[in-house]
């Protein structure tokens, strides 16, 4: 690991009481932070260096009854990312926004609002962005079917089954 | 099939040696029409040629996969162009949903909501694949077998369910529509 996500990490340590850190490249890093801490913790990448934020999202871990919402940070100083990522609990989805810090957040906030169903306090711009008239669960949660909602939705084709053409392929009379 | 005066022979003669094709592409089969457009297949031979307005074209081609929110704009598209027109479904996606089979946005039958004259099975379909159909499409105007527009207009309460139980409502909100 570079010297300057060393001291990055010390005073994260600082900030934080409980963050687990792994170590995914020289120049990669995750940290797992508490949920209350995380925007300590942004506001404090955001001052030094990490300015720019790649990506935010969320991943579903249905099993744990948690959603896992993961920012990406860069730096354009150093090249160095940080993964800052926290859990939630998956039946009272709420979290803060972060539209004060980047004001980019507002749309992945609006997307994940969407496709999670996650509320962000703070944001109030929460229509649709990209669905039109959606009638079920929110579609990227890990219990929505969508070969159910398709089948639903949009009938298949029922196709019939040729028996005499597949007995032609195989005696050889027409090529299949 | 009803039977057709000498006219309208004379006219859907003409008729297929002068197609304008909708430039509105709703795939990644989208990427098989420059090669066709351009020198190599040169599909201007034919007497086809890209046009940029719903109402200035003939054909409408669906290349590959389509959304829920695209297909409001395509049936849009589709009823303001002016009779006759036809439709192509280009690619697996349009007859069966390809590999977006159980996606929760992407229609898997293109039948059910826009009247198609003629499939492209593939994924993808190559230029020659293309100009195939459309010699076929040729083919089928001269002969007045290409008569989809009329069955649009003959059985639309059918396509209308069809299109309001995938869609909810056909009608577009956002920002351009209201």
């Amino acid at each position: 690991m570079t010297n300057s996500m060393n001291e990055v990490i010390n005073n994260v340590k600082n900030i934080a009481s409980q963050v687990v850190i792994n170590e995914i490249d020289e120049r990669e890093i995750k940290l797992e932070l508490n949920e209350k801490e995380v925007i300590n913790v942004l506001s404090y990448l955001k001052g030094n260096g990490f300015s720019h934020l790649s990506l935010m999202t969320v991943v579903d871990w249905i099993a744990e009854n948690k959603f896992e919402i993961v920012y990406i940070l860069f730096s354009w100083e150093t090249g160095n990312k940080i993964i800052v990522s926290t859990k939630i609990d998956r039946k009272e989805a709420k979290f803060v926004t972060i539209k004060h810090l980047w004001p980019t957040a507002r749309f992945y906030e609006r997307e994940i609002h969407e496709f999670f169903g996650i509320e962000f306090k703070g944001n109030d711009d929460m229509k649709p962005l990209f669905l039109e008239i959606w009638d079920d669960i929110p579609p990227l949660r890990k219990d929505f079917d969508p070969l159910e909602y398709s089948k639903k939705k949009f009938p298949d084709r029922e196709y019939e089954k040729d028996v005499i053409h597949e007995a032609k392929i195989i005696r050889g009379d027409i090529n299949g | 099939m009803d039977e057709r005066g000498i006219w309208e022979k004379i006219a859907d003669k003409l008729r297929s040696k002068s197609l304008w094709m909708l430039h509105y592409c709703t795939g990644c089969g989208a990427m098989e029409l420059p090669p066709t457009m351009t020198s190599r297949f040169d599909m201007e031979r034919f007497g086809m040629g890209p046009m940029a307005t719903p109402r200035q074209a003939d054909i409408l081609f669906i290349t590959g996969y389509l959304n829920t929110k695209t297909l409001r704009r395509v049936i849009y598209t589709y009823e303001k162009m002016a009779d006759p027109k036809y439709v192509i479904g280009f690619g697996s996606c349009t007859l069966n949903g390809g590999i977006y089979y159980d996606s929760y946005g992407t229609i898997n039958k293109l039948d059910y909501y826009l009247p198609v004259d003629l499939y492209i099975a593939g994924c993808m379909p190559r230029p020659e694949a293309l100009l195939e159909a459309f010699n076929e499409l040729m083919r089928m105007i001269r002969n007045g077998e290409a008569n989809g527009w009329k069955k649009y207009k003959e059985n639309y309460e059918w396509y209308k369910n069809n299109q309001l139980r995938s869609l909810g409502e056909v009608y577009v909100h956002d920002e351009f529509h209201e």
